[in-house]
C-alpha cells in the first residue's frame, strides 16, 4: 500500500509497482491508509512522513496499535539523522527508510526485498 | 502536421535571452518537447554538484509515467550517468542522444570493443524511466543534465531531425544551467567584496573612535542621519540618492573623520579650550583623511565627502572656505549630520544641547552655515520624529 498525499507520488508508483506486477492500493492521507489496511490487510506499507492533515508518524502510531508485524518503509525528504521523526519511527518499528530525491532501482530492490516471503 | 525544428529553436533560443531563472527555461523545455513533438513523456534531470547526483527537476507527459519533480535521482555511480561521464563509452552515439533500440542491437551483437556491462546498466535505467532516447546535456565535459525522452505517441522511431532537436535543446539547457551558475557565482562573489569593504571601512572607522573618546558611537549616528536625509531628499526631488550614491554616502558618513588619525591625541581629547595651533591640526583633519583615501581611486565621491564636510554655505568654513553649490552635495549632507550629534552629545568640554536648541540652531545657520536646502529636510524630518 503506497500512502502519500500528492497524488503525482501516488500515480506514479502505483503504475511503477504495478508494471512489476505487484497488487498495489493507494491511500491519500492517514485516515484512508487506516480503512483500507483494514480492509486488505497489504504486506507492505510506503507511508510518507510528511502529510497534510495526519502525517505519517500519527498513521503509523495508528497502525501500529492495530498490528504490529505488518513491514513499513517510510518515505522521508530527509535523512533519518537528521530528521527527529525517525527517532519515533525507531521506536514504533520501522523495516526502513527510502529518502526523496530517490533512485528508482533502490526503491524496486528494497520493496522486492521486503515482498520477498 | 510537420514541425519546423529551426523556428522551435528560434522560440528556444529567444526564451533563453529573455529568461534567466534556468528552471523557468528547463519547464518551457520540456513542455516544447511533449506538446510539439508528441511524446509519451520528457523527464530532465539536473545536476546538483555539492550532493553528486542529479536530480529529476520536472517531468511532463503521462500520468503513471509521469514522475513527479524531486522524487527521483541519480547517483554519479548510476550507470546511465557513468556511461555519459565515460569518453569511451559515449562514443557508440558519436555523442548524440543514447538511442535504446540501437544499445540493444549492440548489446546483441558479438561486438567486444564495448563496455557492455556499463551499456548494460544504462539501457536498464533507461527502462525503468519508460524512456527510448536519453539526451546528454553537457557543458564542455561537464555533464549537466541528461533529457529522458519516452516513445513517440503515434508509435513512430525519432527521425534524425528531431534528434537534432533534442541536441540543440540539450545545449540550450547546457547554456542557460552555466549561464545562470556564472551569474550567481559573480553575484556572491560581488557581495562578499562588498561586504569585506564595507566592514574593512567601519574597522577603520574604529579606529578613529578609539583614539578620539567623546566622539564614541559618534561615527554610527552620523551614518544613520546622513542616510536618512538622502532618503528623504531623494523621495522628496529624486535627484540624488541612486544606489551608488547611497553606498557613497555610507561610506563617507563612516570615514568622515579619518584624518583624526593624523591629529595627536592629547588635542583631540583636551578638556581646556584649544589654542590658536591646536585649532589649526584639528581643522587639518579632513585634508589628512583625503591624503589616507586618496590612493583609491574608486573612492573620488566618499573623498570629496571627507575633505568638505567642515565648509559652510557662506564660505566660511575649512579647508578651502568653497561657497554654496560649490560644496559636494554629500559633503552637504554630512555636514547637517555631523553638527546636529556633535551638538546633542555630551563633550569633555561642555555638555549637551538637547534636541529641540539643536533643531532650532539647525534652522538659524540655514543658508549661512548649512544648505538651506538639506537643513529644511532635516527639519522636516525631525518634526516627522524620523530623528
Amino acid at each position: 500500500m503506497i500512502v502519500d498525499d500528492e497524488a503525482d507520488v501516488r500515480e506514479f508508483a502505483a503504475s511503477f509497482f504495478r508494471k512489476r506486477k505487484i497488487e498495489v492500493e493507494v491511500a491519500g492521507s492517514g485516515e484512508e491508509a487506516l480503512t483500507l489496511f483494514e480492509k486488505n490487510k497489504p504486506g507492505l506499507i510506503l507511508l510518507d512522513i510528511k502529510m497534510s492533515g495526519m502525517d505519517g508518524i500519527e498513521t503509523l502510531e495508528a497502525i501500529r496499535k492495530k498490528d504490529t508485524q505488518v513491514k513499513v518503509i517510510m518515505v522521508t525528504g530527509k535523512k533519518p539523522e537528521e530528521d527527529e521523526a525517525c527517532k519515533r519511527c525507531e521506536e514504533l518499528g520501522v523495516e526502513g527508510y527510502v529518502h526523496k530525491p530517490l533512485e528508482l532501482d533502490e526503491l524496486e530492490r528494497i520493496v522486492l526485498k521486503e515482498l520477498r516471503p | 502536421m510537420t514541425i519546423n525544428y529551426k523556428k522551435e529553436l528560434e522560440t528556444a533560443a529567444k526564451s533563453m535571452i529573455l529568461v534567466h531563472e534556468p528552471d523557468v527555461l528547463i519547464k518551457m523545455i520540456a513542455r516544447t518537447i511533449v506538446h510539439r513533438i508528441k511524446v509519451s513523456h520528457a523527464a530532465i534531470l539536473l545536476h546538483e554538484k555539492d550532493r553528486s547526483t542529479y536530480v529529476l527537476d520536472i517531468s511532463k507527459g503521462k500520468v503513471g509515467v509521469k514522475i513527479p519533480a524531486g522524487f527521483a535521482r541519480m547517483d554519479t555511480d548510476n550507470p546511465l550517468i557513468q556511461f555519459f561521464l565515460d569518453s569511451k563509452s559515449r562514443k557508440i552515439f558519436n555523442g548524440g542522444p543514447f538511442l535504446l533500440d540501437k544499445a540493444e542491437e549492440i548489446l546483441s551483437g558479438d561486438s567486444d570493443d564495448v563496455a557492455k556491462e556499463l551499456l548494460k546498466g544504462a539501457v536498464h535505467q533507461i527502462g525503468i524511466y519508460e524512456s527510448v532516447v536519453c539526451v546528454p546535456s553537457y557543458f564542455r565535459d561537464e555533464l549537466l543534465a541528461l533529457l529522458m525522452l519516452g516513445k513517440k505517441s503515434d508509435g513512430s522511431a525519432f527521425g534524425q531531425d528531431e534528434l537534432d532537436f533534442f541536441m540543440a535543446l540539450a545545449s540550450d539547457v547546457a547554456m542557460a544551467i552555466r549561464n545562470a551558475q556564472l551569474f550567481r557565482e559573480l553575484e556572491n562573489e560581488l557581495e562578499k567584496k562588498k561586504r569585506l569593504f564595507f566592514n574593512t571601512t567601519v574597522a577603520l572607522a574604529a579606529a578613529i573612535e578609539a583614539k578620539d573618546h567623546y566622539t564614541h558611537g559618534h561615527t554610527n549616528r552620523v551614518t544613520s542621519l546622513g542616510l536618512e536625509i538622502a532618503r528623504k531628499m531623494a523621495h522628496q526631488n529624486k535627484t540624488y540618492a541612486d544606489a551608488a550614491f547611497m553606498e557613497n554616502l555610507h561610506v563617507a558618513c563612516l570615514l568622515h573623520d579619518i584624518g583624526k588619525i593624523g591629529v595627536p591625541e592629547s588635542i583631540l581629547n583636551k578638556i581646556e579650550p584649544l589654542t590658536q595651533d591646536e585649532w589649526v591640526k584639528i581643522k587639518e583633519h579632513p585634508v589628512i583623511g583625503v591624503n589616507i583615501l586618496q590612493s583609491i581611486k574608486e573612492l573620488d565621491e566618499v573623498i570629496l565627502g571627507v575633505k568638505y564636510h567642515h565648509e559652510r554655505y557662506d564660505g566660511s568654513g575649512y579647508p578651502e572656505g568653497l561657497k554654496g553649490e560649490q560644496i559636494p552635495v554629500i559633503a552637504s549632507i554630512i555636514a547637517v549630520a555631523d553638527a546636529f550629534d556633535a551638538m546633542t552629545t555630551n563633550r569633555v568640554y561642555r555638555a549637551a544641547k538637547s534636541r529641540e536648541v539643536a533643531i532650532n540652531e539647525i534652522q538659524q545657520l540655514s543658508g549661512r552655515q548649512f544648505h538651506p536646502l538639506i537643513a529644511e529636510v532635516f527639519i522636516t524630518l525631525c518634526r516627522e520624529g524620523r530623528i
